[in-house]
């Protein structure tokens, strides 16, 4: 498990306490910590335009469950693991569905082309992500979409830093080769 | 190490991790975080489970009364108006199958709820209604987005992240209010249209009452009758009546949006000012305060001719954007009293839209 810092490691003991006893504030500032790493984690998973909404149900959940988590240290791995059980029953329950919408009418700017092409060039890059083992899918999807570092996402998940280390250079070489492949 | 830009964003940059990053940038968390501290308490699991183990099996009967008593005076209470907000709005199916989070509203499914935090979603062929009771009813058109921010007494909060919706609100003014990624419509007691696109531009069409628009001090006032149009990272544009002529109507939007130069806004505004008519007070009236100071004079003008100002207002106090004159004047205009708003809109703090 990855040590923090002894005062950020206190503080973080303190809101999961706080958020345990009842505390919504301290719950919201666990919501402001975790909440990229929930929609990473989802992201890898879910269609994006379901992500959102499920980051909510994630923390829902996790809002109810909280009493039953005793060692306050392990609370990114728990959730973690909320997260990873709600993306399952999601595609057990999921309709789909789809996410078009018709523009505003009055003679307003329009999104561009080059806009378009950017957009397809991301929805292919993610697709390819979401191709990847479970190991690399997550770590890259943390780092290269919601900005963390290595260290956030080893404090974040509760694994150590050598393996998330590890699994972003491999899942990374491994996403080279195969945009590689794409673009061939 | 070469792969320290990956782990830690230090060392070199890595061309092709940057790029990455570019291009995913858009899927980013960028929600805000639901108002926990207004949820309604939420019962433990595991209290659930104990309410029904065996020990307590003999109270079973005695608690089954009391659960029944107490849904026979909720639902008597919810069948009068009540003073209260409830924790949820209801959502009933129109159309297609609309659905909150992955919950779908159906016709074997009934109606649903929409709890603070959730969004109900209108895939291309679905429609909904929200309804509270002491708020309003709004319609909620195919491929839409709207989530629940805020429910508290007095105070009820949505935002429109993309769609269309049609609010009837019989909430006091100034207790009713949608967020859309380019601006924030404050009801002041209305009926009218919202929409907004993939892009974050809205539009809204106001049909009865009126409904104030802003974004950061950037305030519109929409009427009955009128239209406006907003930009993400602009804000409302100068609303206008939607019988307004297509040159006026051309060159107000150019006004508003386009990136021109001094010389051209002047020109444009020229266009404004030559084809206003006298329903085109609502937008003179607006644009003295949009224009540079040198182009005020000719706005006073036109609007004084087409509208004189009352006793109180003088030409110098205009000129000068004295406040107590422009709502002086904006009260003859017979839009609605502006007091509303400076009573209500103070009471929102504005959520700054996020767009990608």
């Amino acid at each position: 498990m990855t040590v923090w810092p002894v005062t950020e490691s206190r503080e973080h003991d303190s809101l999961v306490s706080a958020a345990r006893d009842g505390d919504r504030v301290a719950f919201g500032r666990l919501y402001a910590r975790y909440a990229r790493m929930v929609h990473g984690i989802l992201l890898a998973r879910v269609p994006p335009p379901e992500v959102d909404d499920l980051v909510q149900e994630v923390f829902l959940s996790a809002l109810r469950q909280l009493h039953a988590l005793r060692d306050s240290s392990r609370f990114g791995a728990w959730l973690g693991t909320i997260t990873r059980n709600l993306a399952n029953d999601y595609f057990r329950k999921a309709i789909p569905v789809s996410k078009l919408t018709e523009p505003v009418t009055e003679n307003h700017a329009k999104t561009g082309a080059s806009d378009h092409a950017a957009e397809q060039e991301a929805k292919a890059i993610l697709a390819v992500i979401r191709a990847l083992p479970e190991s690399y899918r997550e770590p890259l999807m943390l780092r290269l979409v919601e900005g963390m570092t290595g260290p956030e996402i080893a404090a974040r998940t509760g694994l150590t830093h050598g393996s998330v280390r590890v699994n972003l250079c491999r899942g990374m070489q491994l996403l080279r080769e195969k945009l590689g492949e794409t673009s061939a | 190490m070469k792969d320290d830009y990956l782990w830690d964003g230090s060392g070199e940059p890595d061309p092709e991790i940057q790029k990455l990053e570019a291009a995913l940038g858009r899927y980013r968390h960028n929600q805000p975080a639901p108002a926990f501290d207004r949820l309604r308490e939420i019962r433990p699991v595991e209290q659930r489970r104990a309410f029904f183990s065996l020990r307590w099996l003999p109270q079973l009967g005695a608690v089954a009364v009391i659960v029944l008593l107490a849904a026979a005076v909720f639902l008597v209470l919810r069948s009068r108006p009540s003073g209260n907000a409830g924790p949820s709005w209801d959502v009933a199916r129109l159309e297609g199958t609309p659905r909150v989070g992955w919950h779908a509203i159906g016709d074997k499914s009934g109606p649903g709820k929409l709890g603070i935090g959730q969004t109900l979603v209108t895939d291309n062929f679905s429609r909904a209604t929200i309804t509270l009771d002491e708020t309003g009813r709004v319609e909620v058109d195919p491929s839409s987005r709207l989530r629940l921010v805020t429910n508290g007494p007095g105070r009820k909060r949505l935002s429109l992240e993309r769609g269309t919706i049609h609010a009837t609100i019989w909430a006091p003014p100034g207790e009713f209010v949608v967020d859309t990624p380019s601006a924030v419509a404050v009801d002041l007691g209305c009926v009218y249209t919202l929409q907004v696109d993939d892009s974050g531009a809205g539009l809204l069409r106001t049909t009865m009452g009126w409904v104030g628009f802003k974004l950061k001090g950037h305030e519109s006032f929409i009427p009955a009758g009128a239209i406006c149009q907003t930009r993400p990272g602009i804000g409302p544009g100068t609303p206008y009546l939607e019988d307004a002529s297509a040159s006026f109507r051309d060159a107000l939007s150019k006004f508003d949006f386009s990136s021109t130069t001094a010389a051209e806004r002047t020109a444009l505004l020229g266009v404004i000012l030559a084809d206003a008519r006298k329903g085109d007070v609502l937008t003179l009236w607006h644009l003295l305060s949009r224009v540079s100071d040198p182009d005020r004079p000719g706005v006073y003008d036109r609007l004084a001719a087409l509208a004189p100002p009352p006793a109180v207002v003088t030409r110098q106090g205009i000129l000068g954007l004295d406040r107590s004159m422009l709502d002086a004047w904006w009260n003859s205009l017979g839009f609605g009293d502006i007091y509303l708003w400076r009573t209500y809109e103070h009471n929102w703090s504005q959520r700054p839209p996020k767009v990608n």
